[in-house]
């Protein structure tokens, strides 16, 4: 059955993983409460916002984001691989709860807009699922942030490559607005789908189709030619002014936990505001959130290079550490020069920069053994590889990005680890000591 | 201009501040009326931003 952001809530709430906060509580301060808490907050009552609640810090764990997605943590990956092979388009409906209540004088000071951290340049939306039409490329639906700039309009960071920013420069050679629709408080599934680097014509809601097993419920929007899930929470209407990379954004508390800088970008021009009747604002919690919902996506992408490179992946992990974006973890089951072979597949992944291979009896999510095979099964003359000049990242600081000067696209290197057991060793090379006796007598007969 | 909006201008005017410093000093006023009085601060030619991402008030 289709999940809403609702049930999704629900369901933290009956695994307690959700703590409700009942005092009022001013938007200002929320974010530093949500910081401090081990569990998702969703605050009852919030002040001189008498119709909203709001819910944040909702995936700070791989445990949580495999409650989201109804799987367990180690098969998050392979869940999403299956959806992502099994897209089931969307269905259009009529009536939607995130039109219950239509505002066509739309004020963005009447939505509880939050601020998350002390250098960003105002108050910022994340859980953003923005959706844009192109006549050629039809439907894309992606996560941008919104700053607001004034009761009509918000900054929105359009720098990097993607499919909606060809779609905006198509607009602006014609010297037409991009008519876009903003969803906020949506399943998970419709998250992640929008963070996965989708082909071009392929329709980000037919994924998320496929990772909940039901087709995405659409509605028309109000005052665009452009379709939202029609169980949001809110949703803002408008479009993207011709004017360029113009006007001032940031910085932003980024995923890879550094404030950015200032950057120029186009304006998004609220035009409608929908909401339900009782709306919940969803606050994605910077950098946690973002890192855990983009380190399936990594995983993911990793699971498909490897089987194209026809290597057998048995577990891959990529550790919040790296943001869920720069570190591929995988084990596999390894035919001779598969190591390699390996390496050369996951660091092929968008910026993947460190990639590890170990075998498939090391349980890449426990550190101890992870370190145990990079230390016996890895000498760093044969199984190291470096490769330079590969794409980087502007948010990398080690990249130096800011030499390049506007526009430039920096490079990085990448480094590839093959720990799993050299060829030409036998497995009884690696035969783990057992203890005498351990599974014959019980600690507990005995304390 | 709201009072509101012509005080923050004043104070950007003399010392170039942060979003989250200019923030702090009106903490007593109602979050939705800052936003809107932030808008129409934002809708003044002469604001502009430094390197470091403070608000400034740009000089004749």
């Amino acid at each position: 059955m289709r999940s809403s952001f609702r049930d999704f809530l629900a369901d933290l709430e009956t695994a307690g993983e959700l703590q409700t906060v009942k005092k009022p509580v001013d938007v200002r301060d929320v974010s530093g409460l949500i910081e401090q808490s081990p569990k998702a907050l969703m605050f009852d009552a919030l002040e001189d916002y008498p119709v909203w609640r709001l819910a944040g810090g909702l995936i700070t764990s791989r445990k949580r984001l495999a409650l989201a997605m109804g799987t367990t943590e180690k098969d998050i990956p392979t869940r999403l691989e299956r959806g992502l092979k099994n897209p089931i388009p969307p269905v259009m409906v009529d009536k939607a709860p995130c039109q219950e209540v239509v505002l066509t004088d739309p004020d963005l000071s009447s939505i509880p807009y939050p601020l998350m951290h002390v250098l960003d340049g105002g108050p910022y939306i994340s859980a953003t699922l923005v959706v844009s039409k192109d006549p050629e490329f039809g439907r894309n639906v992606g996560s941008y942030r919104l700053m607001y700039r004034t009761p009509t309009e918000t900054g929105i960071d359009l720098v990097s490559p993607s499919d909606m920013r060809l779609y905006y420069q198509r607009q602006l050679d014609q010297g037409k607005p991009l008519e876009i629709a903003v969803a906020i408080g949506v399943h998970p599934f419709d998250m992640l789908s929008a963070s996965y680097k989708a082909p071009i014509d392929l329709d980000e809601f037919a994924i998320s189709g496929g990772l909940c097993g039901e087709p995405v419920p659409l509605v028309k929007c109000k005052t665009v030619d452009l379709e939202v899930p029609a169980d949001a929470e809110l949703v803002l209407e408008g479009e993207l002014l011709p004017i360029g990379w113009t006007a001032d954004e940031g910085p932003f508390g980024e995923f890879n936990h550094i404030s950015g800088e200032v950057k120029w970008n186009p304006i998004f021009r609220v035009k409608c505001i929908t909401h339900r009747k009782d709306p919940i604002f969803y606050l994605l919690q910077m950098p946690w959130e973002n890192d855990w919902l983009c380190a399936p996506v990594t995983e993911a992408s990793g699971l498909v290079a490897l089987r194209s490179a026809s290597v057998h992946p048995v577990a891959i992990r990529s550790p919040v550490g790296s943001c869920g974006y720069w570190t591929l973890i995988a084990s596999i089951r390894k035919r001779p020069g598969e190591g390699k072979n390996a390496l050369l597949a996951l660091l092929s992944v968008a910026e993947v920069k460190l990639a590890i291979v170990t075998d498939e009896d090391i349980d890449i999510f426990d550190p101890d053994m992870l370190d145990w095979a990079l230390t016996l099964r890895m000498q760093a003359d044969k199984d190291v590889i470096v490769i330079q000049g590969a794409r980087g990242k502007h948010i990398d600081p080690s990249t130096r990005a800011w030499e390049l000067g506007k526009g430039g696209l920096p490079l990085s290197a990448k480094l590839g680890i093959d720990a799993t057991i050299p060829e030409g060793l036998s497995k009884k090379s690696y035969q783990r000591m057992r203890h005498y006796g351990k599974d014959r007598v019980k600690l507990e007969d005995y304390t | 201009m709201s009072p509101l909006a012509q005080t923050i201008v004043d104070e950007l005017r003399t010392n170039p501040r942060q979003f989250a410093e200019i923030v702090d000093r009106h903490r007593d006023v109602p979050w939705p009326n800052f936003l809107k009085a932030w808008g129409e601060v934002r809708g003044i030619e002469a604001l502009g931003r430094d390197e470091d991402g403070h608000y400034l008030i740009k000089k004749d």
